[in-house]
């Protein structure tokens, strides 16, 4: 139904109207510049926080498919991520690790701030699917099982290592890269400093201190290990030392044997007498 | 002043009750309901025969992050189909003409709708958030019991100095993450995305024919969105290299569309990274400024139109 003289009664005259969209034009031209500028400075704050994924690239798209690719872009991210775990939860129930594999990149590839991805991955590969590739009954040999076996170690690495360089602040990930230094390379050395980054860290176990001089003192080095007991002893206040009454034991035991061995001035032992 | 603002505030609440009122639009608050609860048994796919407390960050993540997401995508449809409804119904029920008889401006017509939908949508995302905070409360104790109960498992652990400080800090790790003032902040920036997609989504129906058009360009535009800033920067790095087609497009892009992909800092603030509240203000800021210039430029497309 038509109601004549409606659109004379509620639309402004010509002149209004023409003068208006002269100024939203304006309004418009001078904003464009303006939102680009913003936009700008909000993608350096947010480049300086490091808050970028992964770029949409066409290999991400095949590795995504169609469906998860539509996710991405709007705006689904973490959700997309999080479905993708799913698969990698159920590779790994199913013992197929390149599928595994495949899965953890593209998780830690959506996500590389979301330290949980690295920090599961890295085990499900440097444990999980290592310890399986060392019990793999098809293989023809020990030799080969080995081999296998330190493939997914070097893999689950290679993990932590990325996962660290985008979470550098995550104590876990240092601990868990010393863990894998330590049990399965039985590189000490290095699982010590590893364990000493993780040590200062906020919010890290009080327990990770000790592990550096624990583990240069099982790689025979004790004068490292002795410079690293002798540091956590110095570092405790006397009331600290109370409170920490079973480690007190523990470092001091250590202190005394490495003193003698390493021929210390009595001058400069910890424990003279 | 007082009276425009007395008929903006009168159209809101009729458009709020219409909305309400649209089976559609509960049907998706059900479904955004469900999935936000069911986001705990999804944490526990993820993470199955594991116990220790450091699956418990894995579980918490996908709780937030499905939590978050249902606020996302659910709040993304209702301001997508309530917006795109506003302007065709009035015009098929012929409301509109009733309306605009009387001495109400186009203007003041458009914002009643628009401060209807920003109602229905700030209802909508309390009603999100509520349940899921109530989830995460959920998933929350659910940690906690089993970190107690461990610790109750081994009574030696507490005359070790050590294992107390570990059992403490596993306790702090949990409510640190669940109760993480962070995620309001997560929140807030989900709605003013919801906003920015209504300002699209009633621009476009100004001069839209039909729901379906406005629907579907508004989809469009909030893809694009996402990939502004990757049109941008190549505009702004390589602009001049590139055919003059090519630069005009990108161009235009990166000039008239939003950067939404901005907005997926939320992605940091669930994985528990610290964003700080001037960043927040910042994005906020540009959300206002970018609907103030999607109404006003509403506001003289809905002038022109013939109704």
């Amino acid at each position: 139904m038509e109601i004549p003289g409606l659109q004379m009664s509620t639309c402004l005259p010509l002149s209004w109207r023409l003068r208006r969209a002269a100024l939203v034009a304006l309004l418009l031209g001078l904003w464009a510049p303006c939102k680009i500028i913003w936009e700008q400075r909000i993608a350096k704050e947010q480049d300086f926080l490091r808050y970028r994924g992964a770029p949409i690239t066409l290999q991400l798209r095949d590795q995504l498919g169609q469906g998860l690719t539509i996710g991405v872009l709007s705006g689904m991210r973490s959700i997309v991520a999080d479905l993708i775990w799913l698969n990698v939860t159920t590779a790994w129930m199913n013992e197929e690790w390149f599928r595994m594999g495949g899965y953890i990149n593209l998780c830690t590839a959506l996500q590389p701030r979301a330290p949980v991805f690295w920090d599961m991955g890295g085990w499900h590969l440097a444990w999980n699917a290592s310890i399986s590739a060392l019990h793999d009954r098809t293989q023809p040999n020990e030799l080969r099982r080995i081999k296998a076996s330190r493939f997914w170690v070097d893999k689950g690495l290679e993990i932590y290592k990325r996962g660290l360089e985008n979470n550098p602040t995550y104590w876990r990930l240092w601990s868990d890269t010393g863990l894998l230094y330590q049990q399965r390379l039985k590189d000490y050395r290095t699982a010590a400093i590893y364990y000493q980054k993780a040590s200062e860290l906020p919010n890290a176990p009080v327990y990770l201190e000790r592990f550096p001089a624990i583990m240069y003192g099982l790689a025979g080095d004790d004068k490292a290990a002795y410079a690293s007991w002798k540091a956590l002893w110095e570092r405790l206040t006397p009331e600290q030392r109370e409170q920490k009454a079973h480690w007190k034991e523990k470092i001091e035991s250590n202190i005394r044997r490495l003193e003698p061995k390493l021929s210390i001035p009595k001058e400069k032992r910890v424990f003279p007498n | 002043m007082i009276s425009s603002l007395h008929r903006i505030i009168t159209i809101g609440r009729n458009t709020l009750t219409e909305a309400v009122r649209q089976k559609v639009l509960n049907v998706l608050l059900v479904f955004a309901l469900v999935l936000v609860g069911s986001s705990v048994v999804l944490s526990e796919l993820a993470t199955p025969e594991l116990g220790s407390s450091d699956m418990f960050d894995a579980q918490i993540k996908f709780v937030k992050d499905f939590g978050c997401g249902a606020i996302g995508l659910f709040g993304f449809l209702i301001a997508l189909l309530s917006t795109a409804q506003i302007i065709p119904q009035e015009l098929h029920n012929r409301t509109i003409y009733t309306i605009l008889a009387k001495p109400v401006r186009r203007s003041e017509f458009l914002l009643g709708k628009f401060f209807g939908i920003v109602l229905l949508l700030t209802l909508c995302t309390a009603l999100m958030s509520l349940a899921f905070a109530t989830t995460l409360y959920w998933q929350e104790s659910k940690a906690l019991s089993m970190t107690e109960a461990a610790y109750a498992q081994n009574p030696q652990w507490k005359s070790n100095p050590n294992a107390v400080s570990s059992h403490e800090k596993d306790v702090q790790s949990v409510l640190k993450q669940t109760r993480d003032p962070q995620i309001v902040e997560a929140v807030i920036l989900i709605f003013a995305k919801l906003l920015m997609t209504t300002g699209i989504a009633l621009l476009i129906s100004t001069f839209a024919t039909s729901s379906i058009f406005t629907i579907v360009t508004t989809f469009m535009i909030y893809l694009i969105g996402h990939m502004e800033s990757t049109a941008r920067e190549f505009w702004l790095a390589r602009g001049a290299e590139a055919s003059i087609w090519q630069s005009g497009l990108v161009g235009l892009i990166s000039l008239l569309i939003p950067d939404m992909n901005s907005f997926t800092i939320v992605d940091e603030i669930l994985a528990g990274n610290k964003v700080p509240w001037s960043h927040a203000l910042n994005l906020l800021g540009y959300a206002d400024v970018y609907l103030i210039v999607l109404l006003g430029v509403s506001i003289v497309i809905f002038d022109y139109r013939e109704i």
